[in-house]
């Protein structure tokens, strides 16, 4: 059974909801172009994000690569910075410089950021992880990916080296099977990305990525091999994407028969809450993500002086 | 203070000691750098700090320039030496993306230390992959600074500048000075600040403007040159980002004539830039049109006599000033 007390699970509900809120809310208004298309949905893949980020603590360092909004939100950011960015205002994360392909940090809760070229928090997340190993801080490094950038040469060179060094690191990855509209098995020897664990020597897991808790207890054991300093752990959440790559994909090599056995991953957690709690939760982020879409529409938008921030830091 | 003279990479070798023993977030890894690195300027720094901030590794060049980023990212500061300038291509990501623009495009104002070691240019046969001059991406690319010191004394000066430096430096080592020898300060305050150029020969006809490789050959061609009645003025930039302008457009405005010399390849190099603001920035204070002396625009050949052809002679930039100075 999970260790996991009830205030954490409605936490992780919260949080699964304020990313299930927001991305109606762009898929509703990406039709009216206030959101720029770039926006890759992330409905349907929000247990995995909210399993997994339950497992670190803040100052636990996050590499994510920005599939729907729940990285940033289980790790704790809030939806104003997130919305604001989306909708390319002062008030968002970045100013307007992130937004659809979104670029939310906030180094204060271990929230680092993503880079647009796939592949790269690889080594990103094997810098903070050196890092940890030599100031002996005892803080895990997660890279989370998606199936189709496995194929990167920096997935091995990372890893390799992590692995031989015994990082703290934890590569996450969440398998849909699709890279924008390619299989992955037409482009892979195998679909169970744990597999490639074996050639590291490191252990590989495979959860359901539907299940909050399921992906909670994965990252749980991988966070405590890290820390005790017995290296990386490749975990696999096999999960769906139940949108198009992109707001606004008519998904043309897919047909609706591939969900007849899906399962919500907001109505699997539901059953772990107690009487209207969820709905109660679902309400609560609603209201909290409209809340922060009035303030983000009434917030000024970016003038050119934004340009020219953030270039070069002066001592 | 005391002096030593010591060769050019032994200076970098000595600021990196200084620094890593002032600054325990330092650390430099590579291929094979705890064994003393490719070209000795590592040497000795394993036994003194230990392989936790000495780190050798594999042959993966984008994943050594993407650690450093990650872990300057959570705060470290660390130097990689990649070896060779070419391989700048191989990690183009990590270095033009993700050390450039990762603070800017997350919209923090935030620290970012780390020092890419980018040994570029001929040494005598190293091939055509071996041997190019990527600085020029650097410019390309805002969010990085970029230097080329051409002597031992700057090569130590300019990696303490380097790597207290709160942005991410590629620090160009021109490997055919490697073995220069210069008197170096050892004073561990000795800096030679990022954006400064030196004047290395003040002069009145022209002003030849340069950096690394060539500024010696630059030297050489303006002291033959001395005889002839032509007094050239030369200017080592040190810094391409950023590029001292006041110096170089002060200077030209004075001698009223300009050329550029690199060992760089001429078309798009550095000197395509330079040449533009000039006449874009002072064209009334000029004479006759600025030149620009590179490597000719082919992939050097692996024979070192055909590489020396094909880069600037002390004779050609003699030529070149010749040539201007008749305008
Ligand atoms: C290096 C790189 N190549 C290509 C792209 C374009 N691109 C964006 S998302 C995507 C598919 C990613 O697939 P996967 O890693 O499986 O993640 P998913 O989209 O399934 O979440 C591609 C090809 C990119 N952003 N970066």
């Amino acid at each position: 059974m999970s260790s996991l007390s009830s205030d954490k699970l409605e936490t992780m509900f919260y949080r699964m909801a304020l990313a299930r809120s927001i991305e109606r809310l762009i898929q509703k208004h990406t039709r009216e172009h206030k959101f720029s298309g770039w926006w890759h949905p992330g409905e349907g893949q929000e247990a995995a994000p909210i399993g997994a980020t339950a497992a670190l603590e803040d100052d636990d360092y996050l590499w994510y690569q920005g599939r729907g909004s729940a990285w940033a939100l289980g790790k704790g950011m809030k939806p104003g910075p997130i919305l604001g960015d989306l909708l390319g205002k002062m008030n968002g994360a970045t100013r307007g410089k992130g937004g659809g392909v979104p670029h939310w940090a906030d180094y204060s809760i271990g929230v680092m950021g993503e880079g647009a070229t796939l592949g790269s928090v690889y080594p990103l997340a094997g810098g903070s992880a050196l890092a940890s190993k030599i100031r002996k801080d005892g803080r895990v490094s997660l890279a989370n990916f998606g199936d189709g950038t496995t194929a990167r040469g920096t997935f091995h060179e990372t890893m390799m080296h992590a692995a031989a060094w015994k990082l703290p690191l934890i590569y996450f990855c969440e398998n849909n099977g699709l890279l924008v509209g390619t299989r992955l098995s037409d482009v892979s020897p195998t679909t169970n990305i744990a597999d490639f664990a074996a050639g590291y020597h490191i252990p590989g897991v495979t959860v359901d990525g539907q299940d909050t808790v399921a992906v909670y207890e994965a990252t749980r054991e991988a966070v405590a091999r890290a820390r005790a300093g017995e290296g990386p752990t490749l975990i696999e959440a096999k999960v769906v994407r139940r949108r198009g790559h992109y707001s606004g994909d008519p998904q043309n090599y897919r047909s609706e028969s591939e969900f007849d056995d899906y399962r919500d991953p907001l109505d699997v957690h539901a059953l772990l809450l107690g009487g209207n709690t969820a709905a109660r939760l679902l309400e609560e982020a609603e209201a909290d993500v409209k809340a922060a879409y009035d303030e983000a529409m009434a917030a000024p938008s970016p003038d050119a002086s934004v340009i020219e921030r953030d270039l070069y830091h002066v001592a | 203070m005391s002096h030593e003279m010591m060769g050019y990479n032994a200076a970098m070798g000595l600021a990196l000691v200084e620094e890593m023993r002032r600054d325990d977030s330092i650390f430099i890894l590579g291929q094979g750098v705890a064994t003393g690195g490719w070209f000795g300027a590592e040497k000795g720094l394993a036994s003194e700090f230990g392989t936790d901030r000495v780190i050798d590794c594999g042959i993966s060049e984008a994943f050594e320039a993407g650690l450093a980023a990650g872990a300057s990212i959570a705060g470290m500061k660390p130097v990689v030496n990649m070896g060779f300038g070419d391989f700048a291509l191989i990690a183009g990501d990590e270095i033009y993306h993700k050390l450039a623009k990762w603070r800017y495009m997350h919209g923090l104002d935030v620290p970012m230390h780390a020092v890419i070691i980018f040994p570029i240019g001929t040494m005598g046969g190293a091939g055509p992959e071996h041997s190019s001059c990527t600085e020029v991406l650097g410019m390309h690319f805002p969010g990085l600074k970029v230097v080329v010191p051409s002597n031992a004394e700057d090569a130590k000066g300019l990696m303490k500048a380097a790597l207290r430096e709160p942005n991410p430096v590629l620090f160009h080592s021109v490997q055919g000075l490697g073995w220069s020898r210069g008197d170096v300060p050892l004073d561990p305050e000795f800096i030679v600040p990022i954006g400064k150029a030196a004047i290395k020969r003040p002069g009145t006809s022209l002003s030849i403007i340069t950096y690394g490789s060539m500024v010696p050959r630059s030297l050489e061609a303006a002291e033959a040159l001395a005889g002839e009645g032509i007094d050239a003025e030369v200017i080592d930039l040190r810094s391409l980002v950023p590029l001292d302008w006041d110096c170089v457009l002060s200077s030209v405005s004075r001698t009223h004539r300009a050329m550029v010399v690199h060992e760089a390849a001429k078309t798009a190099g550095p000197g395509a830039e330079i040449a533009a603001q000039i006449q874009e920035r002072i064209f009334f204070d000029l004479e006759a049109p600025v030149m620009r002396l590179g490597a000719r625009d082919f992939p050097l050949a692996q024979h070192a006599d055909l590489e020396a052809l094909a880069i600037p002679s002390v004779d050609a930039i003699a030529a070149m000033a010749r040539e201007l100075a008749a305008i």
